[in-house]
Order: structure tokens, then C-alpha cells, then sequence
């Protein structure tokens, strides 16, 4: 069953008075339960297809259906809505609330939700990405790979249909790097979790099923 | 997704967000705490110095609903069948009536224009303190003496037991004995007022039981306006003033002095306000970047405007709470400081009423909000992209 599919998506950017078309006809599509990689280099639209398959912006022209249902023509209220109940994202800068606790981080999308239990919910969340001894840590007292591994339980909070991840291990170490891998790919394969990451790691986006390449704002291969 | 969860989570966010930065906080709370202490010391002292100045006035020289003579009169008509009627109506706690004249006083010499203020002192002192500014002698008790204010004791040379002539308007004259000397707080009557007795004054006037003013003190001074209709019917009068009316004058110039100090809080209030605005604001542009995560992650704009409008209701609360203790302590301080104001010639000191309390941290909690409104908006309308990615 597809999860995403884009059609003819564009985006363009006015920086001054030069236009940018970050993406110029994107035709993408995803399968549920997929573990897809996308590549490119710098500029070639990666990060703007994420923000724009995630919700965060809008384009400027093309459809983008998630999960069958269309998703550019939402009113702001219930694209918010819609982004917290079906899509986790884990950013490269690991951005929790650092004056919150591991589990008040992890609390947080499913306090939004209303989950009745988010407190029990989110013990279980951190203790499957092994940080049960440090739920009641600050930020500041983990090291990176612990908080990208927040993150990643925060993410899942409200058990999305979509994770979306964009360099989730760019400043990481090697260890830290393949652990985090390694919880992907146990969450892709047990959970079925669908998760597209961007990365420029080619050894990573070999760990994942499928490689989508972008080059100029368009799908390559 | 409901309100009352909503709110929680606002107030969860809110609450972390003061407790990280609560030396920052500590800061804005003590600028409210000061706006609103001021608040409260400053009409403090105003309420306490304007009630003094009404206390004063109406201890001189009103009642709290005064009877005058009907329009064209000189004197009050049929004063005995009137005081024989007050003396019978419920919440009249006392009434005094009173004869004002001119004359000229001499002494040793001199001579000075008088105004008489002829009184039963039994009476009066059931309405008014006058009787009790005596600086030198004693009071009235016999129908030949007079007290003189100490103005016109120091114009004419005159000392108590000294005796003096005094010639009344009709220009009958009589020796009358200064069996003290007055000190009001009322300008035109420490300026050359002589006080004697009503009968006396009369006799020497020709007159017979006629008076100027009766001057009615109720069980309570705000059943003034109800007793106006009242004694208008029952003693068949026309013209009859309230003591609001009476101390116009002050009330007016109280009035300006308000708008003037009323200004000043508004400076300090401002002031306050401008800075929880400010550092308000830079709290949210620092933390742009979690703001932008909070929406990513499913946060609504509103909520996160009442988060930060949240972050200020609590800041208003601590500092309004820390500012009434503060406002409290001093003035209840200040009122046991009072000071000499030569202006009622009365010692006068801040007070503290129930009402500051309330009035200041209304007053501070809007302002505070209203100064967080503007940031808290700023936070709502953060767009995602740009903040996550320091764009």
C-alpha cells in the first residue's frame, strides 16, 4: 500500500530577487513499511522533499497524497492535527526540550494527542530504545547517541505511520551511528515502522531497502 | 484534543520554561513586584492623605448633610420646631446649629474684622472637633467669653484671660472675656474667627433662636444622600448640601494630585511592563528553534500562545503576590510614620485599605499579560522551517 506519493511536486524559493526551484517535479512514491533512503548532494532537494512529505511547508505547486488522503489543500489546523497523530520526525540537531526531562520529551507529542496514559507510554518508549536508567536525565546529561535515541521514542510517541528523518546521525559517532541504524532498522523490521531518511552517508543508505536519488530538485533513479 | 488539556499542557510548558530561566525571571518579577508595591504605597498615602483631609474638614466645619437657609433668607426659620424634630429621626446621631456673623474685634489698641461663629458648644461637640483646637486657655463656659483664632490673637497682641470689645455688625459692642485661643486647620476661621455662644450672639444681634446653618451628623456618613430627601420633607427645607458637597474644593484639588501620582504609576507601570515585553521577547527569540520543533511536532499556534501568555500570567502572579506583601509592609510602615502637613495643619500618614490590594493587582496582572501578548504572538506565528533550520 503506497504511504506517499507525490505528483509534479514543485517548490520554489524567492531569495531577494532570484528565484529557486528547490524542487521542480518530483514524481516519488513510498511503500508502507518501507526503509528508504534519499541521497543527493547538497541542494539537490532532499531536505525540502522531507519538510514538504512531512507537512512542515506547503508547495508551490503538485499533490502530494499521504497515506491516500491529499495533503496540500489542508487548512493549517488540520495539517497540525494530522502531523502529530501520523508523522515523527528526528532531526540531525537531536532538538529536544533540553529543561525537560528523557521522559518529559517523550511525553510531550502524546500530552498534545491527549493519550491517556503518556507517562506509562512513555517509560515503555524509552526503555525499547534501551534508556530505561536514564528517563529522568536533562538532555544535557546524555551523550549525543542517548539523545538521538530520545528523540527517536519522542518520534514514535503517537505511533506515526510515517518517520521521517533527515541526517539523524550527521553528529554522531561510529558507535553511536550504528546503534542508531541499528534501532531503525529493528523498528522498520519488527514494528514495520515506515521511515525515509535523508542522509549523504552512502554506507548508510546502503543499510536501507531503497535509495531514492535526487540531483536539481528532481528524482534521479 | 481538550481545553482542559490544552491548558495543562500550556501550564506544563509554561512552568518548565520560568523554573529554566528563573534568574532571567527573577528579574521580571521583581520589576512587577516594585510596579505593584507602588501601586499600593503611593494611593496609600493618597487615599490616606485625602480621607485625613475630608476627616479634617468635616471635623471643622460640616456635618454630613447641612441645612442652610431657604434661597434670599439670611437665617433658618422656626429653628426650635426643626431641632425638635431632628431630635426625634433615626441615624441622627447629633446636629449643631449655628449663627455666622461679622464684627470687629479691638484689643489693647487694635482693632481687626471678625467673623463670628456663634455655636452651643454642648452641641457641637456632638458634631464637630472645633471645640478641641484649643492652643491656649480653655473652652466656652460661660456666655461672656469668646475663643479667638490664633491668627487674629497674633494680629491684635491678644493672650487668653485677656478681655477684648467686640462690636457685632448691628453695632451693638460688648466686653467679652478671650477664654482661649484656636487653631482649626480651616483657613477662613484661623485667619480671624471668633467663637462664642449662639444665645449670646443672638441677644446681641437682636435675634431670637435664629441660626445660619444646622449641621446633622448621621449614624454613618454615607447615608447622607438617602437623609437629604428625608430632611428636605420632614423640616420643610430647600436648600440642603451633603458633605460630599461641601468638600468639593478639597475633592478637586485631591483629584489633581491623583491624576498627577496616577501618572507616575503609570511611568513605573510602563516601565515594568516594557521590560517583561523585552525580556519576554528575547526568551522567545532564543528559543526559536525549539518553538519551531514544539510545531513540527503537532504543538498549535494558539497553544503555544498561551504558553508563553501562560509564562506571563505566572509572572504577573508571583510578582503581583511578592508586590502586595511588599505594598502591605510598607505602607502599613508609613502609617506608623505619619507626618505634620501644614496644608490641614494635621498630622496625616499612608493607609492601608483592603481595596489597593486588589485594584494594583488587577492593574499590574493586565499590564504584565498585555506586555506578554506581543511576544507570545511573536512565538505562535514562528514559521517551522525557518526555525528549525536558523533561517
Amino acid at each position: 500500500m503506497k504511504i506517499i506519493e507525490t505528483r509534479e511536486l514543485k517548490k520554489t524559493y524567492t531569495l531577494g530577487k532570484v528565484e529557486v526551484n528547490a524542487l521542480n517535479g518530483v514524481n516519488a512514491l513510498v511503500e508502507e513499511g518501507e526503509f528508504v533512503a534519499i541521497m543527493g548532494p547538497s541542494g539537490s532537494g532532499k531536505s525540502t522533499f522531507l519538510n514538504m512529505v512531512g507537512m512542515l511547508d506547503v508547495p508551490t505547486s503538485g499533490e502530494i497524497y499521504l497515506n491516500g488522503t491529499e495533503i496540500t489543500k489542508m487548512e493549517e489546523h488540520a495539517r497540525v492535527e494530522y502531523r502529530l497523530r501520523n508523522i515523527g520526525f528526528v532531526f540531525q540537531f537531536f532538538n529536544l526540550f533540553m529543561e525537560l526531562t528523557a521522559i518529559e520529551n517523550v511525553m510531550f507529542p502524546m500530552m498534545l494527542s491527549g493519550h491517556p496514559f503518556y507517562k506509562e507510554r512513555a517509560e515503555e518508549l524509552l526503555e525499547s530504545v534501551g534508556l530505561k536508567s536514564r528517563i529522568n536525565h536533562l538532555p544535557s546529561e546524555l551523550s549525543g547517541g542517548e539523545q538521538q535515541r530520545v528523540t527517536i521514542a519522542r518520534a514514535l510517541a503517537n505511533q506515526p505511520k510515517l518517520l521521517l528523518t533527515d541526517e539523524p546521525t550527521a553528529n554522531l559517532d561510529t558507535k553511536a551511528t550504528h546503534e542508531i541504524m541499528e534501532l531503525f532498522r529493528r523498528l522498520n523490521e519488527e514494528k514495520h515502522q515506515t521511515i525515509i531518511m535523508v542522509t549523504h552517508n552512502p554506507e548508510l543508505g546502503a543499510k536501507t531497502d531503497r535509495i531514492i536519488h535526487f540531483r536539481d530538485g528532481k528524482v534521479v533513479k | 484534543m481538550g481545553l482542559k488539556s490544552d491548558l495543562e499542557t500550556a501550564l506544563f510548558f509554561a512552568k518548565k520554561d520560568t523554573g529554566k530561566n528563573i534568574r532571567v525571571f527573577a528579574l521580571i518579577i521583581l520589576a512587577i513586584a516594585f510596579a505593584t508595591a507602588n501601586i499600593i504605597i503611593i494611593n496609600g498615602f493618597m487615599d490616606g492623605f485625602s480621607n485625613s483631609l475630608v476627616d479634617a474638614t468635616l471635623d471643622i466645619s460640616s456635618g454630613h448633610v447641612n441645612i442652610y437657609p431657604k434661597e434670599n433668607d439670611r437665617y433658618i426659620e422656626g429653628l426650635g420646631i426643626k431641632e425638635l424634630k431632628l431630635d426625634g429621626m433615626e441615624n441622627v446621631a447629633a446636629y449643631s446649629s449655628r449663627l455666622y456673623s461679622s464684627g470687629t474685634l479691638s484689643y489693647n489698641e487694635k482693632t481687626k474684622t471678625i467673623k463670628i461663629v456663634a455655636l452651643d458648644p454642648e452641641r457641637e461637640q456632638g458634631v464637630t472637633k472645633i471645640l478641641e483646637k484649643i492652643e491656649e486657655g480653655e473652652g466656652l463656659t460661660k456666655e461672656n467669653e469668646i475663643l479667638i483664632s490664633y491668627r487674629l490673637a497674633e494680629d491684635l497682641s491678644a493672650r487668653a484671660g485677656g478681655e477684648a470689645t467686640l462690636v457685632f455688625e448691628n453695632g451693638v459692642s460688648k466686653t467679652y472675656r478671650i477664654k482661649g485661643i484656636i487653631r482649626t486647620g480651616a483657613t477662613d476661621l484661623d485667619a480671624n474667627g471668633v467663637i462664642m455662644y449662639m444665645n449670646e450672639a443672638n441677644n446681641a444681634l437682636g435675634l431670637s433662636g435664629k441660626a445660619s446653618i444646622i449641621m446633622v451628623k448621621l449614624s454613618k456618613r454615607e447615608l447622607a444622600e438617602e437623609y437629604r430627601d428625608i430632611l428636605k420633607k420632614e423640616l420643610e427645607v430647600s436648600k440642603i448640601k451633603v458633605w460630599r458637597e461641601e468638600i468639593e474644593s478639597i475633592t478637586g484639588f485631591m483629584n489633581t494630585v491623583k491624576k498627577i501620582t496616577d501618572t507616575v504609576i503609570a511611568v513605573g507601570l510602563f516601565a515594568a511592563a516594557v521590560s517583561v515585553g523585552i525580556i519576554i521577547y528575547v526568551n522567545v527569540i532564543h528559543r526559536r528553534r525549539q518553538i519551531g520543533i514544539m510545531k513540527a511536532i503537532g504543538m498549535k499556534s494558539s497553544l503555544i500562545f498561551t504558553v508563553y501568555l501562560m509564562e506571563a500570567l505566572l509572572l504577573a502572579g508571583i510578582g503581583v503576590a511578592a508586590g502586595d506583601a511588599l505594598g502591605y509592609i510598607g505602607t502599613k510602615y508609613l502609617e506608623t510614620r505619619p507626618f505634620y502637613c501644614p496644608i490641614i495643619k494635621e498630622y496625616i500618614s499612608a493607609k492601608f485599605y483592603t481595596y489597593l490590594l486588589y485594584d494594583a493587582s488587577i492593574v499590574s496582572t493586565a499590564v504584565v499579560v498585555l506586555a506578554g501578548m506581543y511576544p507570545a504572538l511573536m512565538a505562535s506565528r514562528t514559521n517551522i522551517i525557518k526555525a528549525i533550520w536558523g533561517t
